[in-house]
């Protein structure tokens, strides 16, 4: 049994709880979010020599980048980031909390998830931007947690960088 | 300008002092280089020396105090213990100046090495060091557990007569154990359902046993939310890194925290878990981190490399404490109970004595609430003075006397001063009291209290009924309700009345009689209905009813009753059930249980079915049929029986051994086949083993079927057995007779007797006719020849129709015809040609008969050859009459 503690990390309401909602295996309900600021779910990838279980924790999204509990990040091997890709500061907001995290624990894989990429009409993230942090090595999907798309993807590129 | 300064000399000149360059030097040696400059220098110094001492002495007056400063730093810092002395002198005053945050996460790894190091090499120094940080804590943490124990203790000990608590007085003495070690050990019913070791770090899953038939979510999930939870709580209340969420509890279960170095065991405990399990899981946890602590610092989400600790943690899973469901021991509990209300008196009384004015105190306000409490008694006022008591008040003088209320309560009588007042309370049973004293009610009346009113209830005579329905109306207003209309009155006749038809209301009662009427005219009782014979007797239900009977006057016809009691009864006489039948009413059903045999149940099914409409049902269903053995041996009983009334057959003996069947005896070949007569009987075939010996039965039946198969009567004649006699009737042909009368004689012999005398010879006048007729008719033959000549044919007809008429007639009478025809030839050749040429000739007859017709079954060939001539073989016409073919006429 291989398992890997990821931290998912994004601003208020990104879907970050969307994506897990679909496409993972969950057992709390969402009101631990409030109540105790996590919620945890499992995410079993199969890689092609194993199976590594992701232990998602979600983090409850708060704008106020100084009240994130960088505590829970503790022992995490890796790091899912999402982004509202129809609100531009849910990007920063992205790339402020994982430096909280850096400087508390060290660097540590991660994918940039920008989400809601069905809503393409109120896209506001220029693709030149996106490119440029391609650029930096950095392992980015659009993702839609209404059509599934690429979701798998992230996860398994995720589980992949952890389990070397 | 010449050199007053011999620069050799000059670096023997040391600076003056240590601080100051010496200036004099320093300018004197200039002015002498200064000097040098001039060209005749040179000049005048043929050899310019290669190391120019001056510059020596310069560099000395310039750099010499740094020098040695150099060279003792130099010195200091090769020297490690010189070093060593120097750094430790700044150490702590350098430490002090650091700044905090960065001094502590410079030291922080190298601290948690050296502590490390230093639990590996000895955990002693360790304990030692923190023991004065330890045992406050651990102190608290006794107290409170100590608390809590005394808290739950004291809730069972509220219940210390209960039956628990006796139950556990009594274990407690049995096992010589302490009674609050027996309370805690049954108060703590648990079981370890799950445990949890996490990793400290990541809040991962470790390793995760459970225990049988406990259920949980997905571990590694309950083992990241435990994390997140204690991360949670930790977080909201600004608690210290080290300590743990211990305890989290939710109805029955609890979870406990065990925090390690590296890995956190959490176990979920259904119920009331002792403090020892603490100590247990503590263990294990210690165990595992012993055992695999390279293993739980290098945890990196890969469990494989920890899988020996769920053995550790099955020690965990496998606690638990069961109620116990031992039968509780009544005798020894009584025995306890006994001995410790006895101990509790004894304990009170020495107690009491013991006491001290408080207590004497609060026993004179337990006095007062008692008077207080007191029916009939009002308290006015009470006070305690110089060691006095004063109590004043109401008193009613039927309630209880206030001083005798004194005893007991170990107040001394003597330092009481009464003050009462005579009052008539209105309470309910003082009124009560009162009105039993003054109407003095029969002994037939009973006064009692019921709901506000005093109610009387029972028979007086009407004088008696008048005084209390005077005092009824006298009661003051406000005091309560006396009502005496349940008080019946009774004169002789009423009584007589009651009396008859408590009589009747009880023969209504019983079974199998039905009261059609009654009534009491002039003194006398009159009474027509219904009884079962069945039912219990009229007449004999009137003893102790106090009815005179020479007064009662019945009628009584008689029916049927269909109360199931008295169709059981009537069932019972009737179908006379075997010993192993049990007739029983069920819910109005009469029920047969047990077992009987086949014939019985087919008989009750019967009397089932007869059972009127109307009546209750008879069921029969669960009676069983007797063991199959049993019928399997009645089934045998009766196939010997049949067996052994079969004519001809002769049982020498049978057995039933083992579920098999043997028998052995005489049978006659005639008499029907054993085996035959088994169908029907129910008898397994397969388990008969039977072994019969053939004889001649001498019953006359065996005789006549012995004697039709060896006589072959005639159909005219008929075989009878008249009174054990074989007597033969009809009409046979002689022969037969003689045949007959032979039988006779040999059967006389063996006792059987064989009648002949009734039979007549077969009148074969018209038949005789014919077979002369036939007996004379001979065919003739040409010499050589097998074949008769045409002139023949004509002879050949009229014999086949004389023998077909022959053969038919004498079918009518019963008679089997057979003709013999017998070839014959002249001598005229080898005697051997002569045979073979005669059967021939038969033969060719007989076929020719059969081509006219005649059964070929009724013509039998043989050839004479010479030896039976016609006439003798001397003449011409000898030989030609001898070539023939003659027939002769047999009757069977």
């Amino acid at each position: 049994m291989l398992q890997k503690k990821i931290c998912m990390l994004g601003g208020f309401s990104v879907g970050k709880t969307s994506l897990v909602r679909r496409f993972v295996k969950s057992i709390f309900s969402e009101t631990y979010l409030t109540t105790v600021g996590v919620k945890i779910d499992k995410k079993s990838v199969a890689l092609p020599d194993k199976t590594v279980d992701l232990i998602l924790w979600d983090l409850a999204g708060e704008d106020d980048i100084g009240s994130f509990r960088v505590s829970h990040v503790r022992g995490a091997t890796g790091l899912v980031l999402v982004v509202d890709g129809t609100r531009a500061a849910t990007l920063a907001a992205a790339l402020t909390l994982r430096e909280r995290v850096e400087a508390e624990f060290g660097a540590m894989p991660f994918v940039l998830l920008f989400n809601k990429s069905d809503l393409a009409d109120r896209w506001v993230i220029p693709d030149s931007e996106i490119n440029e942090l391609r650029q930096r090595g950095w392992q980015i999907y659009l993702t839609s947690a209404l059509s599934g798309e690429h979701v798998d993807d992230a996860f398994l590129q995720l589980a992949s960088m952890v389990a070397k | 300008m010449t050199s007053t300064v011999d620069p050799v000399s000059l670096p023997q000149r040391t600076a003056s002092n240590d601080t100051e360059i010496d200036r004099e030097a320093l300018a004197r040696l200039l002015i002498e280089i200064a000097r040098n400059v001039d060209p005749d220098y040179r000049a005048r110094f043929e050899a310019v020396p290669t190391a120019d001492p001056r510059m020596e002495t310069l560099r000395q007056l310039l750099v010499s105090r740094e020098i040695s400063e150099l060279s003792r730093v130099t010195h200091l810092l090769d020297e490690p213990e010189q070093l060593a002395a120097a750094v430790g002198d700044i150490l702590p005053s350098a430490a002090a100046r650091a700044p905090h945050a960065q001094l502590g996460e410079a030291l922080a790894p190298a601290v948690e090495r050296a502590v490390q190091r230093s639990i590996q090499k000895s955990p002693r120094t360790l304990t030692d060091i923190l023991y004065p940080v330890f045992l406050p804590a651990i102190r608290k943490s006794i107290g409170e557990k100590i608390d809590q124990t005394f808290q739950s203790l004291n809730e069972t000990l509220r219940h210390i007569f209960t039956w628990h608590g006796l139950k556990w007085r009594f274990e407690a003495w049995r096992t010589g154990a302490s009674f609050s070690e027996v309370v805690l050990k049954h108060s703590l019913i648990y079981r370890v359902e799950h445990a949890f070791l996490i990793n400290r770090n990541s809040g991962l899953l470790i390793a995760h046993v459970t225990a049988d038939n406990a259920t949980s979510e997905d571990p590694q999930l309950i083992s990241s939310m435990l994390s997140a939870i204690q991360d949670f709580v930790k977080d909201s209340f600004n608690e210290k890194e080290q300590s743990g969420l211990d305890t989290i509890r939710f109805g029955d279960l609890r979870l406990w925290s065990e925090v390690g170095p590296f890995a956190t065991l959490v176990s979920v405990i259904r119920g009331n878990p002792p403090e020892e399990l603490h100590e247990i899981v503590r263990d294990v946890l210690l165990r595992i981190h012993e055992e695999c602590s390279q293993a739980l610092v290098e945890f990196d989400g890969d469990s494989s490399q920890l899988a020996g600790v769920e053995a550790q943690l099955q020690t965990c899973v496998e606690q638990k404490q069961e109620e116990s469901n031992e039968g509780f021991p009544w005798l020894v509990a009584a025995v306890a109970l006994l001995f410790l209300i006895l101990a509790g008196g004894w304990f009170f009384l020495s107690w009491q004595s013991g006491q001290r004015w408080q207590a004497y105190v609060s026993r004179w306000q337990a006095y007062v609430s008692r008077l207080e409490a007191q029916p009939g008694i009002i308290v006015a006022e009470q006070q305690v003075r110089d060691g006095q008591f004063y109590v004043a008040g109401l008193r009613d003088p039927l309630a209880a006397d206030p001083q005798s209320l004194l005893s007991g309560t170990q107040v001394d009588p003597a330092r009481v001063h009464s003050q009462w007042q005579f009052y008539q309370s209105l309470e309910l049973e003082f009124v009560l009291k009162r009105l039993t004293a003054s109407l003095a009610p029969p002994d037939s009346v009973r006064l009692s209290i019921d709901n506000d009113r005093i109610v009387a209830e029972g028979e007086a005579p009407d004088t008696w009924i008048d005084r209390a329905r005077a005092a009824a109306q006298q009661l003051s207003a406000g005091g309560p309700v006396f009502d005496i209309s349940r008080v019946r009155d009774v004169s002789p006749e009423v009584l007589e009345a009651e009396r008859w038809q408590a009589y009747v209301s009880r023969l209504g009662t019983q079974p199998g009689i039905i009261v059609a009427q009654q009534k009491i005219r002039d003194g006398q009782f009159y009474i027509a209905g219904l009884r079962d014979p069945l039912g219990a007797d009229p007449q004999s239900l009137l003893s102790g009813t106090q009815v005179d009977p020479a007064r009662v006057h019945s009628q009584w016809q008689f029916y049927q009753s269909l109360e199931p009691e008295f169709v059981l009864k009537r069932l019972t006489a009737s179908l006379y059930p075997p010993d192993t039948v049990r007739l029983s009413i069920v819910n109005d059903r009469i029920v047969a249980e047990g077992e009987a045999p086949d014939t019985w149940i087919d008989r009750a099914r019967a009397a089932a079915r007869q059972l009127s409409a109307g009546g209750p049902e008879f069921d029969i269903s669960k009676v069983r049929d007797v063991s199959p053995e049993a019928r399997a041996a009645e089934h045998w009983q009766y196939y010997v029986s049949r067996l052994e009334a079969q004519p001809g057959i002769i049982v020498a003996q049978q057995t039933a051994r083992g579920g098999h069947f043997y028998i052995s005896g005489l049978r006659d070949p005639l008499a029907a086949d054993p085996q035959a007569l088994l169908s029907g009987t129910e008898v397994d075939p397969a388990r008969v083993h039977s072994q019969w010996q053939f004889y001649q039965s001498l019953d006359p039946k065996f005789v006549v079927k012995r004697l039709t198969a060896s006589l072959t009567p005639p159909k005219s004649v008929r075989l009878s057995i008249i009174q054990g006699r074989i007597v033969v009737v009809g009409e046979a042909p002689a022969t037969w007779i003689n045949r007959a009368q032979a039988a006779a004689e040999q059967l006389s012999a063996d006792g059987v007797v064989l009648d002949v005398s009734q039979l007549r010879e077969l009148d074969l006048a018209e038949l005789n006719h014919l077979r002369e007729a036939i007996q004379t008719t001979d065919i003739f033959f040409s010499s050589g020849k097998v074949v008769p000549g045409p002139e023949q044919t004509p002879v050949l007809d009229r014999l086949a129709d004389q023998i077909k008429e022959f053969a038919q007639n004498a079918r009518k009478s019963g008679v089997t015809a057979r003709f013999m025809l017998t070839g014959h030839s002249d001598t005229t050749g080898r005697e051997t040609a002569n045979a073979s040429i005669s059967a021939a000739r038969a033969e060719t007859v007989r076929a020719l008969l059969n081509k006219r017709g005649v059964a070929p079954e009724l013509l039998l060939v043989r050839g004479a050859g010479t030896f039976e001539p016609a006439v003798p073989e001397n003449s011409q016409t000898g030989s030609s009459t001898n070539r023939r073919v003659s027939v002769t006429v047999n009757l069977d």
